[in-house]
């Protein structure tokens, strides 16, 4: 075996890194504030809430809802920015699996996506 | 004596010879104390099948920018977890799948890593071992190089803290090491972040 590619499906791949993403946001942004003399226990003041509360939500025990985020980005004077962006296939970029080999199980489809070719002469 | 030397190919190997009087003599002179014992390289370890590559797939914009690679034992955890094994209590309100693709997406796309949060070294010493971490998930092994991690062994986070298996781990992956040769040659001596990693 030269390599295992720990596969799993793409609907949770795009849940749990999203969900990540988010998270190590936050954390970074903490962390830049921390320099500037915030406490999480200030933090927690700031929210009226539980300083154990914050920290189950930035260690991926408790979910962060979107009134959560939205607290905690008021809380460390952030603007939140979302984008839903259409995946585009361009040439010289990672091409996105269709197929889950899951391991050494039968290999299965996943999710099939069919990015019509671009015509140049319109 | 036990010193370094490159061989002809480019390869590191350890020279052992019987302390004589004249410490200093070249060692071709001894040829019969000699035992040459060569420092494997990280091809050298795929290749024995002593490790094996864990890829995730990436995004369209992302290039791969660590490595991570993991014994046969972790790569057998590793499908235990794909095929629903789970820890008798889950912290984490992700699956443990998905804790674990994070954690391998964001380490091999070369995001920034929340040290403590998302790793750490398990004791401050030379030839550390470290540790990789989701809420659910602890994965022991060490840095061969910068931004290279061997994974070594994975378990419950609960499990880990329940039985105190920290130490047992450590003293295990330092046994590893010994035994691959590996010690003076494919492992990261310092301690800090940046020694790890450089994003």
């Amino acid at each position: 075996m030269t390599f295992f590619r720990f596969d799993i499906d793409a609907r949770s791949r795009m849940a749990g890194r999203f969900i990540g993403r988010v998270r190590r946001e936050l954390l970074k942004t903490i962390k830049e504030e921390k320099r500037g003399g915030l406490t999480q226990q200030e933090l927690a003041r700031r929210l009226e809430t539980r300083r154990s509360d914050i920290n189950r939500q930035l260690s991926g025990e408790a979910e962060i809802t979107l009134r959560s985020l939205a607290d905690l980005a008021w809380a460390l004077d952030r603007e939140v920015t979302v984008e839903l962006r259409r995946a585009d296939g361009v040439a010289g970029q990672n091409i996105a699996p269709a197929t889950s080999t899951i391991g050494y199980q039968p290999v299965r489809i996943i999710a099939p996506r069919i990015i019509a070719p671009k015509t140049s002469n319109g | 004596m036990t010193g370094h030397s490159e061989s002809a190919s480019g390869r590191c190997a350890t020279v052992v010879t019987e302390v004589s009087k004249n410490d200093l003599a070249p060692i071709a002179l001894f040829p019969g104390a000699l035992t040459v014992q060569p420092m494997p390289t990280l091809t050298d370890l795929v290749d024995s099948g002593a490790i094996v590559k864990i890829d995730v797939d990436l995004a369209p914009r992302d290039q791969p920018l660590r490595l991570l690679y993991g014994t046969p034992q972790f790569v057998a955890w590793l499908r235990d977890v794909l095929d629903g094994a789970q820890p008798s209590r889950q912290l984490g309100h992700t699956s443990i799948t998905e804790q674990l693709d994070d954690l391998f997406y964001s380490f091999l796309s070369g995001e920034q890593l929340n040290f403590t949060k998302q790793f750490r070294v398990v004791r401050a010493e030379e030839n550390a071992v470290w540790e990789l971490k989701t809420p659910d998930v602890r994965i022991f092994g060490w840095f061969v190089a910068k931004d290279c991690f061997v994974a070594v062994f994975g378990n419950w986070a609960d499990t880990i803290k329940d039985h105190d298996l920290y130490r047992g781990y450590r003293i295990a992956i330092r046994r590893l090491r010994r035994e691959l040769g590996v010690d003076a040659t494919l492992c990261v001596k310092g301690v800090a972040p940046d020694d790890v990693l450089s994003v």
